[in-house]
């Protein structure tokens, strides 16, 4: 299946998903004037290669710095697809990365891991950029 | 005397340890551009990065707020659609903590509703805020509500004392709506 690669725009998140070897990563920060047009087509290319049948393990890195209330609950669909498919035997590892002393961005990894059963899930502490 | 008119509106800001303010109409871009100019003036007094982005956070849920719901609109479409809110926000300093604060206009029909929110979440500690957010965080929104709920919690989570709200009656249809929060 082909890579879905979305450069970052000033409030649009990188989104890099290669499909083929399996790694998804979302990065920068998401405050889409709006959310349904950024996140349609996430949505749809992620359904797609969930319901194609493959034992290969997927690895999705969450790396975003900053998402507003609405892209939460964007976020919070990708998690759900995710853990659907993972129920269904697919492999999935989700790592969710925070700067740190960002306690907020912490907080959220727990909110969105509450009710992951199946989907493995790592919070990561990475080094602060120092860039906001 | 112009100069005069202006400096007096000028101090009057300043003391009230007003850094950003902002009335008019509103708009996604102006959000954009706006935010970013909190942010670089945040990042220059060396803010470390959670608080700017705490402080950007209640920023972007509130003027996303007043884009949304201000009954004061002009919506069309040129080269593409425009929505225009008028509404005002001020963000500034006071004891040593940064405040924003957000007004808009609203019709007195969802007075009630969103004082009823409001003051759910003015009574809730940060633990139960938690829980709410991710209660909310798993519901599917709410009819025409264009995802205000998590929007309003997400506000008093990061908010460091409870949120402030208050309505002033304008005439029989409208409200004048202020929401200040402390970060």
């Amino acid at each position: 299946m082909e890579p879905l690669k979305i450069p970052a725009t000033g409030r649009t998140p990188e989104v890099d998903f290669d499909f083929a070897a399996g790694i998804l990563r979302l990065s920068g920060e998401s405050y889409p004037d709006d959310v349904a047009t950024f996140f349609g087509p996430v949505f749809a290319a992620l359904r797609s290669f969930l319901e194609k049948p493959g034992d290969h393990p997927v690895r999705f890195d969450m790396e975003l710095l900053y998402f507003n209330s609405s892209s939460a609950k964007a976020l919070m669909n990708i998690f759900q697809m995710l853990e659907t498919a993972a129920r269904a035997g697919r492999s999935i590892a989700v790592t969710w990365c925070y700067e740190e002393n960002d306690e907020s961005m912490q907080e959220l990894g727990e909110d969105f891991a509450e009710d992951l059963r199946h989907v493995a899930f790592t919070l990561k502490q990475v080094p602060a950029d120092g860039a906001s | 005397m112009l100069a005069e008119q202006y400096a007096a509106i000028k101090r009057d800001l300043d003391d009230k340890g007003i850094v950003f303010s902002f009335s008019g109409y509103l708009s996604e871009g102006i959000l954009y551009s706006l935010g970013e100019a909190l942010r670089e003036k945040m990042t220059l007094e060396e803010t470390d990065g959670p608080t700017v982005r705490r402080v950007f956070s209640v920023f972007v849920e509130q003027m996303q707020n007043i884009i949304r719901y201000s009954a004061e609109k002009v919506t069309g479409s040129t080269a593409k659609p425009v929505e225009l809110s008028a509404g005002m926000v001020i963000i500034g300093m006071e004891g040593g903590k940064v405040f924003i604060v957000c007004g808009n206009t609203v019709v007195n029909t969802d007075v009630p509703r969103l004082r009823e929110r409001l003051d759910y979440l003015k009574g809730l500690d940060k633990d139960a805020i938690k829980t709410y957010y991710r209660e909310q965080l798993r519901e599917a929104p709410e009819e025409g509500s264009r995802g205000a709920n998590i929007g309003l919690i997400e506000i008093a989570r990061r908010a460091s004392e409870p949120i402030d709200y208050d309505f002033h009656a304008m005439d029989g249809e409208r409200s004048f709506f202020c929401l200040k929060v402390r970060i």
